[in-house]
């Protein structure tokens, strides 16, 4: 029916499958040698120990940096969100001159390098007298992320039905009352994903922090980048390593499955139709 | 100002200073858009000013407009920075045409063979890219490619390889750089690939084989070609952000695999020539508008139409 002979069927599967394996063997790889007790990353496994986990708790730095870029990571992903709300709201604007300029301008941090985005940046602060702050930071990735925040709200801000709307306005609700209680819980499904992946692309991006964290108060990438350098910090960088590797991938089952189960119940029993199908791997293209 | 919108209707025009402004929602659009405009484009701008040498980071060094950093670049004899630029640009191609076509099975067997469980699986296939970049090229460069790492052990345990004797080139080497951008795109570029073909409008195949088409020409003849705008819009989602790449040399590339992100980088460094780094940074930007004035119809956003759009 879908044109695939038995054959290459089981070809396919086995070319899947295998392309799984490779993607997740380095991962394992990092989860399996965080408790071996050697204190190098190599072969034989010597012995089970927690012993790195210990360490990298005890490192003050290390924690400091992390703590760093998750309240980034937070306040980017807030930030954007609430911008790509905004932009969302007036790009569905039934008249709006300049559309395409608009859209073009405010996806534009999708194709602009990020190394000469930091490095522009850079200049900006001197420009206007400022010194490299981790606020610069967080500006420069609330810039990289909207792009993300607007192509996941916008769609589904355009799919919501207008006669909702329009019917809390005929009951007697303001403008602003009706965005508070009619669209902005509708939209929760796709704000939720906007903030993880602004939230994602703000904990992982090192360019930009690379060139704006002043050197005392490293991002957790820009930590993670000088101290895998250093061998003795190796092992205790592994193990934390394995513990966020670990940590992203059930956040990232739970938010998809969250948001999937969110959006059946949103659009009740139509769930098996194209449209539904197909978002998941429109939120998850955003990045 | 581009947002003289008029959507909201009279009733709701607010007062400023006793100017009636008629903003409806189209003026929500100012906050983002102010944002990507100082800092983004101010940037950019900024940037271009000191290509020109129009601005400069030394203190006390005239400004005046010189085109000499971008003469030098662009046509001097030899220019390393030149030659680091050609060879980024190979590896990119090469990485973002390898990724295309192993990433199109991966799509092809979500799509047509894993029917059921094709969320759950394409989720598995993706979720490598969510975890952090940094710790996946650590992966690759302190465990799995190093001259005791993983590849060499399972070589030696193999007895492919004499104890001790790791392959040279596993590591800083152009394989090195190929095969770490290649595992670091491939999950997220299957994705374009299956939006295409999941949509894709499954009759067509049908009446193709009712016509009595084998399976083989029925794929190139009708699945292939109508699978081609997703086929584009992944080789260009690998090609536009591998083009300023600098985190993979700098873990697993030697003095020789580094690319023109990290020539960038340098000159921003220890020993700063923001003027002659600026023209590099901006090459890099032009670089990648050219890219997307070409491929860029084929990255169906679906934002600039009314319609709610969904695939990438």
């Amino acid at each position: 029916m879908s044109g695939v002979s038995r054959l290459g069927r089981a070809l396919l599967s086995v070319y899947f499958w295998a392309f799984i394996l490779f993607l997740f063997v380095p991962l394992l790889t990092l989860v399996v040698f965080a408790f071996n007790e050697s204190a190098t990353p190599t072969l034989p496994i010597t012995a089970f120990s927690t012993h790195w986990f210990g360490l990298a708790f005890g490192d003050t730095e290390l924690r400091n940096a992390l703590l760093r870029s998750v309240e980034i990571g937070a306040l980017t992903g807030l930030l954007a969100t609430a911008l790509g709300i905004m932009a969302s709201i007036g790009l569905s604007a039934k008249r709006l001159h300049l559309r395409g300029l608009i859209v073009a301008i405010l996806l534009l941090p999708l194709v602009v390098p990020y190394i000469s985005l930091a490095v522009g940046l850079l200049i900006l602060l001197k420009e206007l007298g400022l010194q490299i702050s981790l606020w610069a930071v967080l500006l420069g990735h609330v810039v990289i992320a909207l792009p993300f925040a607007v192509l996941v709200i916008l769609p589904r801000l355009r799919s919501l039905d207008p006669s909702m709307v329009e019917a809390a306005r005929d009951l007697g609700s303001g403008e602003v009352t009706a965005f508070n209680l009619v669209t902005l819980p509708l939209l929760m499904p796709s704000l939720v994903s906007s903030f993880l992946i602004c939230f994602i692309t703000s904990f992982d991006e090192f360019a930009i922090a690379s060139f704006l964290a002043p050197s005392g108060s490293p991002t957790y990438p820009v930590f993670l980048y000088s101290g895998s350098r250093t061998p003795g910090l190796l092992p205790e960088l592994i193990a934390m390593g394995s513990l966020i590797i670990v940590f992203s991938l059930v956040i990232i089952v739970i938010a998809e499955g969250g948001r999937r189960w969110a959006e059946l119940r949103l659009r009740g029993e139509a769930a098996e139709d194209a449209g539904t199908a197909a978002e998941p791997a429109g939120a998850l293209a955003a990045t | 100002m581009p947002e003289s919108v008029s959507g909201g209707t009279p009733d709701r025009t607010p007062r400023v200073r006793g100017v009636r402004l008629r903003l409806g929602r189209g003026a929500f659009v100012i906050p983002p858009l102010g944002v990507v405009l100082l800092l983004l484009l101010g940037p950019v701008v900024l940037l271009a000013l000191y290509s020109l040498n129009l601005r400069t980071n030394i203190p006390g060094t005239p400004t005046a407009f010189s085109s000499a950093n971008w003469k030098d670049f662009l046509t001097g004899t030899g220019n390393p920075f030149r030659g680091r630029f050609f060879y980024s640009m190979k590896i990119t191609v090469l990485v973002s045409v390898a990724v295309t076509i192993a990433a199109y099975p991966l799509a092809y067997f979500l799509a047509f063979v894993a029917r059921r469980f094709r969320y759950v699986l394409l989720l598995l296939l993706l979720a490598p890219f969510f975890t952090s970049y940094l710790l996946r090229v650590v992966a690759w460069s302190d465990i799995m490619l190093n001259q005791n790492g993983l590849v060499n052990q399972t070589l030696w345990l193999l007895h492919v390889l004499p104890h001790g004797h790791g392959v040279s080139w596993l590591l800083y080497s152009n394989f090195s750089i190929f095969l770490v951008l290649f595992y670091s795109w491939i999950p997220f570029v299957s994705l374009p690939i299956f939006a295409v073909l999941e949509n894709m409008d499954h009759s067509l195949i049908e009446a193709a084989t009712d016509l009595g088409s084998n399976r083989l020409s029925t794929f190139w003849r009708v699945t292939f070609p109508l699978s081609l705008p997703g086929v584009i819009a992944a080789f260009v989602f690998v090609l536009i952000p591998t083009t300023g790449e600098f985190i993979t040399p700098l873990y697993v590339g030697g003095p020789n695999n580094q690319l023109f992100g990290n020539v960038i980088q340098s000159f921003f460094g220890n020993s700063p020539d923001w003027n002659y780094g600026a023209v590099l940074a901006v090459s890099l930007i032009a670089v990648v508008l050219v890219l997307m004035l070409v491929f860029g119809r084929f990255l169906n956003t679906d934002l600039r139409q009314g319609e709610a759009g969904a695939g990438a």
